[in-house]
């Protein structure tokens, strides 16, 4: 076990820079997840963890000590793939056995036939198939041992892939979207399963992932990676609640949080479609702003509210429901969260108001940039005219 | 009769043209010399008693040995004796003729010398070859380095030499080492299978990266992944490249023909076949014949056996 920092990591293929000076600081025990949409680079920088693929600059700590230069199988540290990378030609226990026996066993000692015979070798071979057991028996598959890869279903080849990796005690568990490769019902599951595998190792785990629904689900913190960088790196709550920046807010929370174009007038009070809002920011001149909402923070009101549409989607989930509802003035469509029995006055069709708490608004920059000092103030004479 | 009966006669036509062969073969070593050059006795010959007259003339009785049985045969003269003698030897020396073709094969040349003489020399080209090949195949297939693409095209361009341009200055190379008339000179040339760098680096495409980099985060150096995980992996189309190296070497007349020129103890399996070409003392088709089935015998069963997972490689479907 041991904490893992990463300093202003870069790597370029070519010409193209796939990670553009990433650091981050993993403390010991931690569960980080690096999310992000595909070609953001966060399995590139998995692999440079691991030792698979060498950084162009920067710099990789494990426990304290640089590996720059160390090969993977010097790292000491584990990882499960998404194709799962069983060895097709041996049975589950001898997949498992693979790191111990090469961590464990001399060269002599690992000599087909004649490497039983090398003293020691036969101690050291009992003591290999207890752990393995012992792992088996973790991940409940014992009864799988003596079967090959190709005899397993989808679930089954995922906890070997799990066993052969905790198997030996590795300062850290790298998982490369190790769940992407099974069916809705049983990712759920596992998703559980490894984040109680976590609390039980308490090891490091650095956990790749596209699905913002299993980084937030497991992860002490999340890292949402962008175009080859670390947005935000946060608690999960953190991150869906306090976004730093408005593409966080956008590939985090489903369904997707939503974005109201905003103007800000001269006194800093938003604008939005040529309806003064009670938010201003303060200390800021004329300009374009976003407005993000989750479908959570939108209330159903009535006539004065300064949202109104008409519905024109909704999706029943049984506990909650969402309404996609068409915005009045503009050509935009927001979604809004409602119970079930609000459901009557939501309608394919029917015309509703929307309002929202002032304190549940995120506001953008135009770059994108989270805005975080917002006033609230009251509306205009003007206005209300 | 379905759509396709064309297509099947074709094919039949085919399989009596490469079977035309074999059969022949295989009739000839059951038959009488006799039947052979009539041309008669169907596919295993009417299988009479015959006379192996070279067996009689060996123990045409000399005037010693008819002094000696004498004694054994009272009241006759010398010339009656001797034609008794003769006779005696002409039904010791008779036989059926497949078991003259098939002793005669084995006992007119040390054939079982050259079978495992052929065994030797095909074992140790194969299995240089694939200590060449995987880890040349891998690298070639799996490994980044400066370079890769200019030593494939060096690959794909030995494949276009034929063996026959560069066999002189081979056998020049291993004249001036002292290598000709040696098992060296059978097998050094051939251990660098470019044929098989070019199969193996085709089929190690196919093996997924993360299976490697799986064997390197458990521990394993890169030779290590070539021997554990990249050759298990590879038995299917090892074994066509197998089936390939072994068809080809333990058949090879004209190498070997070139460089062992004296000592018999090295002749492989096809020159052995020379001992029977008829150099004027008369044609020995029936016993030439059986050492050529003899001769085939361990690559056709050996073919049978492995015939499912030979057709595997060939496809490269050996990753399910």
């Amino acid at each position: 076990m041991a904490e893992l920092s990463i300093a202003n990591v870069t790597k370029r293929f070519g010409e193209t820079e796939v990670l553009k000076g990433v650091s981050l600081d993993i403390a010991d025990g931690e569960f980080v997840s690096l999310v992000g949409p595909s070609g953001c680079g966060k399995s590139t920088l998995l692999r440079i963890i691991a030792g698979l693929e060498a950084q162009s600059s920067g710099d990789i700590r494990i426990g304290g000590q640089s590996v720059a230069g160390h090969r993977a199988a010097d790292r000491n540290l584990s990882m499960v793939f998404q194709s799962y990378a069983l060895y097709p030609h041996l049975s589950v226990g001898e997949n498992i056995a693979v790191p111990l026996k090469m961590r464990r066993l001399n060269g002599l000692q690992r000599l087909p036939v004649v490497g039983r015979l090398m003293p020691g070798a036969r101690a050291m071979a009992d003591e290999i198939g207890q752990d393995v057991e012992h792992a088996a028996q973790m991940l409940e598959i014992a009864h799988l041992l003596d079967r090959k890869p190709g005899q397993l279903s989808g679930g089954q080849r995922q906890r070997v892939a799990l066993g052969r990796a905790l198997v030996r005690e590795p300062s850290a568990f790298l998982l490369d979207e190790p769940l992407s490769n099974l069916d809705a019902k049983l990712r759920v599951q596992t998703r559980a399963e490894i984040a109680q595998l976590h609390r039980r190792l308490a090891a490091t785990f650095i956990y790749v992932t596209h699905d913002q629904v299993e980084a937030m689900t497991m992860s002490d913190r999340i890292a949402v990676m962008m175009g080859g960088r670390i947005l935000q790196c946060a608690s999960p709550e953190v991150v869906y609640d306090d976004p730093d920046r408005i593409e966080v807010a956008e590939f985090i929370g489903s369904p997707k949080i939503n974005i109201l174009p905003v103007e800000v007038d001269e006194d800093g009070q938003l604008v939005l479609a040529g309806r003064l809002l009670d938010l201003a920011l303060p200390g800021r001149g004329k300009g374009v702003a976003s407005l993000g909402l989750r479908p959570e923070a939108l209330r159903l009101a009535g006539e004065q509210a300064p949202l109104r549409g008409h519905v024109v989607h909704s999706e029943n989930l049984g506990s909650e429901m969402f309404v996609q509802i068409e915005l009045q003035d503009q050509a935009q469509r927001v979604t809004l969260r409602a119970t079930p029995h609000q459901r009557r006055a939501l309608g394919l069709g029917a015309a509703v108001g929307l309002d929202f708490e002032a304190g549940n608004a995120l506001i953008f920059d135009a770059d994108g940039a989270r805005v975080r000092t917002v006033a609230k103030v009251g509306l205009s004479k003007a206005e209300v005219a | 009769m379905t759509r396709d009966w064309w297509k099947h006669l074709i094919l039949m036509l085919g399989v009596i043209v490469v079977i035309a062969p074999f059969y022949m073969m295989v009739s000839y070593s059951f038959k009488s010399p006799g039947e052979i050059d009539r041309g008669e006795g169907g596919f295993f010959g009417r299988q009479e008693m015959m006379v192996d007259e070279r067996c009689v003339k060996l123990r045409d009785p000399s005037r010693d040995d008819i002094a000696a049985a004498a004694p054994d045969y009272p009241g006759l003269s010398d010339s009656e004796i001797r034609d008794a003698l003769v006779s005696a030897a002409e039904a010791d020396c008779s036989m059926r003729p497949v078991v003259f073709n098939y002793t005669k094969a084995f006992t007119e040349a040390p054939l079982l010398r050259y079978l495992l003489n052929g065994v030797i020399v095909t074992a140790s080209i194969f299995l240089i070859q694939v200590v060449v090949a995987l880890p040349a195949a891998y690298a070639l297939a799996k490994l980044k380095f400066w370079g890769r693409e200019a030593v494939f095209g060096l690959v794909l361009f030995c494949l276009l030499i034929p063996v026959h341009a560069i066999a002189l200055p081979l056998y020049i190379m291993l004249a001036k080492l002292g290598l000709t008339n040696t098992y060296a000179a059978l097998v050094v040339p051939w251990t660098i299978s470019v044929f098989g760098i070019f199969l193996m680096r085709q089929f190690f495409m196919t093996v997924p990266d993360d299976l490697i980099d799986a064997a390197r985060m458990d521990g394993m150096g890169e030779f290590a992944i070539v021997w554990r995980v990249m050759l298990p992996t590879a038995i299917p189309a090892l074994l066509a490249f197998a089936i390939f190296s072994v068809v080809a070497h333990w058949n090879d007349y004209f190498w070997p023909r070139i460089v062992v020129t004296g000592n018999r103890d090295l002749f492989t399996p096809p020159l052995g076949l020379r001992e029977f070409k008829g150099d004027g003392d008369g044609s020995f088709f029936g016993p030439m014949m059986a050492t050529a089935t003899v001769i085939v015998m361990p690559l056709i069963v050996a073919f049978l056996l492995a015939q499912k997972r030979f057709i595997e490689g060939i496809t490269l479907s050996g990753m399910k």
